[in-house]
């Protein structure tokens, strides 16, 4: 039987491209702005293809969906530094973005994984309005995400581009609105992945209680959203 | 029954006072140095204490290992952050730095998360002396104590339980680390450093560099675990059609 290679799947191949575009993308920040914006956006064209690649391929990996998201938080903190270079003064500003994003998708991610184990019911973590809205709606899911980048981006385009056009800053007001939002339903969803944590352990302590007084255990997990 | 709440857990009130000060800590390093260093190392002595108190009171949470691990990378990050904008020429090798840091110990941790799961086979190596010691430590990443261990793995693979193991090797490696970072920021504000500073200074950057490479055999190894997982359910799913 021929073992095929996972690493070799063409939506991974895609994601190391990504990950080398925005290397270079990084590298070149402070020095060239437009080979860097060329790469970065071209890293993050190629964001929107590997998920249909994997789609059409049969090549949906566990791997190739942390390779995307690691790619994304980096790239997005990364960028984070190079506006901290080009605007010191918000310094603190893009360092609570980061550790936001960073912290807010990390403890998202966890707590689905631990919870997917704990229990073999998909358990809905959308019981937020708000975060289903988030959710469900793909066209909302896109305008924030994008949105939010967009912001970042043109705070670096607007740096280096000599006399803007007026409805670069109209624009760059209406994202910024948009990162806003973003950064609050980061925090709703900072919160909501503590609240499951803690419903997590809250359980698994309840368990060994019961286990110690040497009862019968059926755990159930309660969850508020 | 009175439910405990577990964010008032004396460990957890610990973590939530090392976040606030590791953000005062940031917001003071462009403007005060040695207020920023005081509540910087004020919020890493505060990590020896809260393992402490979640034994000693029994309040061990997954919770709170997460906020631990989540202090531990954002204050790094930050602290590169802030680095980058004292060395601008240098801020690549800090953006580097900081991708490789939370990457390896992300995907190291999701995949200990999933394989934990995935298999319900518990390869119990708590019987060995040397895993022991792994289990115990205070400074392995792996938060859930049952790790997984294939000794039959790759020698890179090896390596990692190795050092992992390797208890006061790893605490060197994870301080040197950060003290180099710290001294990059103190050095920049002192007058006249001593001779020994600078010393120390390369020392630590030897550390970091070490540091750094295990960073990548820990990435290569969680990569590998995570395309194993894969490929023994894309092998179930065949086998189910």
């Amino acid at each position: 039987m021929e073992t095929e290679n996972i690493f070799l799947f063409v939506p991974n191949l895609i994601g190391y491209a990504r990950v080398v575009l925005a290397l270079i993308s990084f590298f070149l920040m402070p020095c060239c702005p437009w080979p860097a914006v060329f790469c970065y956006l071209l890293s993050a064209l190629l964001d929107a293809f590997d998920g249909h690649a994997a789609r059409a391929l049969n090549q949906s990996t566990k791997f190739g969906a942390m390779l995307d998201m690691l790619t994304d938080r980096c790239a997005t903190m990364c960028l984070l530094v190079n506006l901290s270079l080009l605007y010191p003064s918000y310094a603190f500003l893009f360092q609570l973005s980061m550790c936001l994003d960073i912290a807010s998708h990390w403890l998202h991610l966890h707590s689905s994984t631990v919870k997917g184990s704990a229990s073999h019911k998909t358990i809905d973590l959308s019981g937020n309005a708000i975060l289903r809205l988030y959710y469900t709606s793909k066209p909302v899911l896109f305008v924030m995400c994008a949105g939010n980048e967009l912001f970042f981006c043109l705070l670096y385009l607007l740096y280096h581009i000599e006399e803007p056009a007026g409805w670069l800053y109209w624009l760059q007001g209406l994202c910024g609105i948009i990162c806003l939002l973003k950064s609050g339903i980061s925090v709703l969803h900072l919160i909501t992945a503590s609240k499951n944590m803690a419903a997590i352990d809250a359980a698994e302590r309840e368990k060994a209680l019961k286990m110690k007084n040497g009862q019968n255990v059926g755990v159930s997990l309660q969850v508020d959203g």
